[in-house]
């Protein structure tokens, strides 16, 4: 019905003329019969009509479809307005469409990243035990808020709890290795991720194919090869092979079954990562038999999260978990705790947190980053909004006499307003449109931007309704903020002054002090983006600068994976890797070769040390340990200080020893050579009474804005275990090196898998790649936004000096010189530009303080970034000023008194 | 709220000329003039329609689906517009005579019986 009055017009105007036409005539028809002459009944029948021209109004207005005659009526008017004056509203349409988009794109990776819930069921009930911030294993028990749990610790929640209908585990670590796929002769890539088997059932995620693993898939160590296959990895390895139900995956000796596919929307709970195959937890020791403890109650390393029954607050929740992870850890201590145990378990708890939107440690990184670029953005796009209403106030003021005459024969103010808001409506929308085109192909290229590895982000970027709603909303309120102003000032004018104004000296340059004020914000608003920036690039550049400690010229950097290969933990192990150091040695134009646990940036392992004679103290700092080939320091380059390196003599049956860094040797060997003392690290059996062979010096091992932290290195001869971890030092071309190396190792094991190699140089600088993001990014917006307020300083002024022709060919005239006009234009830009910048500075040292902790190696008040920034903004105002003041001067003063 | 007009006719109250006009469909199809005539005679002439404001109160009925409309021959042969009840409009006019013998008693019983007015 409703629909049927606003857009079925049943009915043309013209039948109801001819109905009123009807009506007079059965009138005229009746007066007639009744005797009146001709003239005398058309005249009746006309009054008792009574006014029919109102008739036909009240009609027409009733008629439902006036107020979206009108709303078509001013679109057409908007549109012709538009066009009437290309270059503004292009110009416009243009500083909306970069202000919308660069909004739109870095909301689309917010959204993605930050705010997207999870695609199960009810996500708000999903709770997680802590905060899901470590990665990796623990054995000690903290006396903090736990994160990770030990499968027994899982398996005790999900049985004793009241609060939960479904508990589920999942490995802090997703797993990169190799296999054979359906009886393939290749190695192959795989990320495998270890659930428990309620995993699935507590999130709600139904397969697509097949079925999900149950508790059933998760109750005997090593029994259950089952797979639940990802649905990318489906389509992409399976080609979406509908019997995929039964392939065999084969990883190290285990050959699993797929006995299912998830559904294509659902990555798993981590945002940021992939896996392609879900495997029971049961398989731990299978998956990863160098790191596994099903059985061990400090073996922790997974992340519980749990779903809560309906009617259960959080609050209920948490304290019924809290009071059976006071019973859990009891157990945990041993019959026998000691008091310092008791204290420690006493400080312990868990926190349950929200986890609708899933885990992520992407979400950690790129939190503050994101953040950041958001507030950039909005700025930017306030500058492209005070922009616009520059230009449209510009325009209104052309219009003025337009406005005044038509207010004159009658036109509504609101009317008139409505037109002026659905100019800038359109203005708005047209910007929104090219802008959400523009943020379409940005935010792929912001997400190349911020994946450290060589596989994009695997997060939906796809433009959702989210993000769409978020781009109408920001077009919306742009729209509102940058069209009302200009509307009600362009309507509020004094008639008769306006209609008798030609384009004469009346109304000075700026009269308008809105315009004036637009400007002092663009340039501030520009001068604070600008800092910020500068402060993003110092960071940036101070964090390049700093000493690594290593050469990261020259250096190749390769994963490899002797699990996915089928290598036990055994001397088979060992002896593969020693062949193949030695092989990749040989080539000529590789100087070093050697694994390594970890090299920069790739994790790492800390334990505190304990040093006979010396006493513990709580503030020592932990050590970082890597286990790595004789070759590694050389490899490197970290120059030895002290003592000797690594080299092939240390071998298992010799004295285990290490090369510690300076600081640990400072810090654990205080005064006196450390070479040849001793340490231990905890109290297991391999790691006592390891001797100092040597000094290092001191590096960075995680990252590069890490404060130097004591380090000690071990030969993988003395240490048995899984490396991952491949490095060459060469001369030369890297790819080809690269091709040598892949020869040489399959000499020694063809099945041993290498993933891609990437150079230390790219791994340090993929290190700071959301450092380069902020700093990039915060550079390209502050340019854009510096180039709006100059696009606008030279719109304002332009306009300004063509309304003053006839002023400065009068003065002219009367003999004021060329640099007299010059410097009369010029000193109001300056004016203007140098209290833009005043603001700009003091929001700077304002708004930079809350990005004092991403910055590094300066202050948020540095005074070289403010200042590069302030005089360049202030220098590119003045210039944008100058060349409209220039062609002030160029005016002939004959020409400019014709001028009116 | 009624006034007493020049020609000594009563302005339509608000609202009841809707009321009206169904009233007078209910003995058969009608056009404009037709029912604007028989509202004033069936008024014993005391009611004053203005023929123009009929035809914005017809438009509106007929958006609502209360009467239809189509055009015919009127009996002198002229070419009208004719409406008809329809049965969400008899339905309508049930409702609005209803709601309309409510108030006008109500108000009648607030003024008092004519005896006292003298």
């Amino acid at each position: 019905m409703f629909w049927r009055n606003m857009f079925w017009r049943k009915r043309k105007p013209g039948d109801f003329g001819d109905e009123i036409q009807a009506h007079l005539q059965l009138e005229f028809d009746r007066f007639r019969e009744q005797g009146l002459r001709e003239a005398d009944a058309r005249l009746a029948a006309r009054r008792s009509f009574g006014n029919a021209a109102r008739a036909e109004e009240q009609y027409y207005e009733a008629g439902r479809w006036s107020w979206a005659d009108i709303l078509m009526q001013n679109i057409r008017f908007g549109l012709r307005m538009l066009v009437r004056s290309p270059g503004s509203s292009v110009l416009a349409i243009l500083a909306l469409a970069l202000g919308i988009g660069a909004n739109t794109a870095i909301f689309s990776l917010f959204n993605a990243v930050l705010l997207r819930n999870l695609p199960v069921q009810r996500p708000g009930q999903l709770v997680l035990f802590g905060k899901g911030e470590w990665v990796g294993s623990q054995s000690d028990l903290p006396n903090r808020s736990w994160q990770l749990f030990s499968y027994n610790g899982y398996r005790e929640f999900q049985r004793k709890n009241q609060v939960f209908s479904d508990v589920a585990a999942i490995d802090s670590i997703l797993f990169s290795t190799h296999g054979r796929v359906a009886g393939g002769a290749n190695l192959e890539k795989v990320s495998a991720e270890l659930v428990s088997g309620t995993y699935f059932h507590t999130l709600g995620v139904k397969p697509v194919l097949g079925r999900t693993l149950s508790d059933a898939d998760d109750t005997t160590p090593g029994a259950h090869p089952v797979a639940v296959a990802s649905y990318s990895w489906w389509q992409r390895r399976l080609a979406a092979d509908p019997s995929a139900v039964g392939t065999r995956v084969t990883i190290g000796a285990t050959v699993y079954t797929v006995i299912g596919v998830a559904p294509p929307e659902f990555f798993g709970v981590t945002v940021g990562q992939s896996p392609d195959l879900w495997i029971p937890l049961a398989m731990e020791k299978e998956v990863s038999p160098g790191w596994n403890g099903l059985d061990n109650n400090l073996f922790q390393s997974l992340y519980i999260f749990a779903r809560r029954k309906s009617g259960i607050s959080v609050q209920q929740a948490s304290a019924n978990t809290n009071l059976l992870f006071q019973q859990i850890v009891l157990g945990y201590a041993g019959p026998h705790p000691s008091p310092r145990q008791l204290e420690d378990i006493g400080h312990a708890k868990v926190e349950l947190t929200p986890a609708a939107t899933g885990l992520s440690q992407l979400r950690r990184q790129l939190a503050s980053p994101l953040q950041i670029l958001m507030a950039l953005v909005g700025v930017v796009l306030l500058i492209a909004c005070a922009n616009v209403a520059n230009l449209l106030l510009a325009r209104a003021t052309v219009r003025q006499r337009e406005i005044a005459i038509r207010m004159s024969i009658g036109a509504g103010r609101s009317r008139l307003i409505h037109q002026l808001l659905m100019e800038s409506g359109l203005l708005g929308l047209a910007g929104a449109m090219l802008g959400v085109v523009l943020a379409w192909g940005a935010v792929r290229l912001l997400a190349a931007m911020v994946s450290t590895g060589p596989d994009p982000l695997p997060v939906r970027l796809a433009p959702d309704a989210p993000v769409l709603l978020f781009a109408l909303g920001v077009t919306v309120l742009t729209a509102l903020l940058f069209g009302t102003v200009p509307a009600f000032r362009a309507t509020r004018l004094e008639l008769a002054p306006s209609l008798k104004e030609g384009r004469g000296i009346t109304g000075g340059p700026m009269r308008n002090g809105l315009a004036r004020g637009l400007i002092i914000g663009q340039v501030a608003l520009s001068l604070a983006l600008l800092a910020g920036a500068g402060l993003f690039l110092r960071s940036l550049v101070n964090l390049m600068n700093v000493d690594t400690g290593f050469d990261r010229q020259n250096v190749l950097v390769m994963g490899v994976d002797p699990i996915g290969a089928g290598y036990q933990s055994d001397p088979r192990l060992e002896n593969m890797m020693q062949r193949v150091e030695e092989r990749v040695g040989a080539i000529p134009g590789i100087q070093a070769a050697s694994f390594a646990f970890f090299v920069f940036n790739g994790g790492g392992w800390t334990d505190p040390v304990i040093v006979p004679g010396r006493p513990q103290s709580e503030h020592d700092p932990d050590v970082d340990h890597n286990i790595v080939g004789s070759q590694y320091l050389g490899a490197m380059k970290m120059p030895i200080v002290l003592g000797r390196g690594l080299n092939p003599r240390d071998s298992g049956a010799s004295r285990k020893v290490a090369v510690i860094n300076e600081t640990m040797a400072r810090v654990y060997f205080p005064g006196g050579s450390p070479v040849g003392r001793t340490f231990s690290i905890g109290d297991s059996p391999p790691w006592q009474n390891i001797e100092v062979a040597g000094v290092v010096r001191d590096a960075k091992y995680m990252e590069l804005e890490e404060r130097q932290r004591p380090a000690a290195f071990y030969p993988h001869a003395q240490h048995r275990g899984y490396l991952f971890t491949f490095i060459a030092r060469y001369a030369g071309d890297a790819k080809r090196s690269m091709s040598q190396i892949r020869t040489a190792v399959s000499e020694v094991d063809p099945n041993l898998p290498i993933g891609d190699a990437s150079t230390l140089l790219q791994v340090v600088n993929a290190s700071v790649a959301k450092q380069r993001l902020v700093a990039l990014l915060s550079t390209l917006f502050g340019i854009l936004a510096a180039l709006l307020a100059c696009v606008g300083i030279y719109g304002v002024m332009s306009y300004g000096i063509a309304r003053r022709t006839n002023e400065f060919g009068i003065r002219m005239a009367l003999g004021a010189k060329r640099g007299d006009v010059l410097w009369m234009v010029l000193r109001e830009t300056l004016g203007l530009a140098l209290i833009g910048g005043a603001i700009g500075i003091a929001l700077a040292l304002t708004s930079s303080r809350l990005v004092k902790s991403v910055l590094f190696g300066l202050g948020p008040s540095d005074p070289i970034a403010i200042g590069a920034a302030a005089v360049l903004m202030i220098g590119v105002a003045v210039l944008a000023g100058w060349l409209p003041a220039r062609r002030a001067t160029r005016i002939d003063p004959m020409t400019a008194l014709r001028y009116e | 709220m009624s006034t007493q007009a020049e020609t000594g006719r009563l302005e339509l109250l608000q609202g009841t000329l809707d009321l009206l006009i169904l009233r007078t469909l209910v003995f058969g199809p009608q056009h404009g003039q037709g029912i604007a005539r028989a509202i004033q005679q069936t008024s014993g002439d005391e009611l004053l329609v203005e023929h123009g404001a009929l035809y914005p109160a017809l438009q509106r009925l007929e958006t609502r689906g209360w009467i239809a409309a189509k055009w015919g021959i009127s009996g002198n042969n002229r070419r009208a517009r004719f409406y008809t009840l329809t049965r969400a409009g008899r339905k309508q006019l049930v409702n609005e005579t209803t709601k309309w013998r409510r108030l006008a008693a109500a108000i009648g019983r607030i003024i008092g019986p004519e005896s006292e007015e003298g």
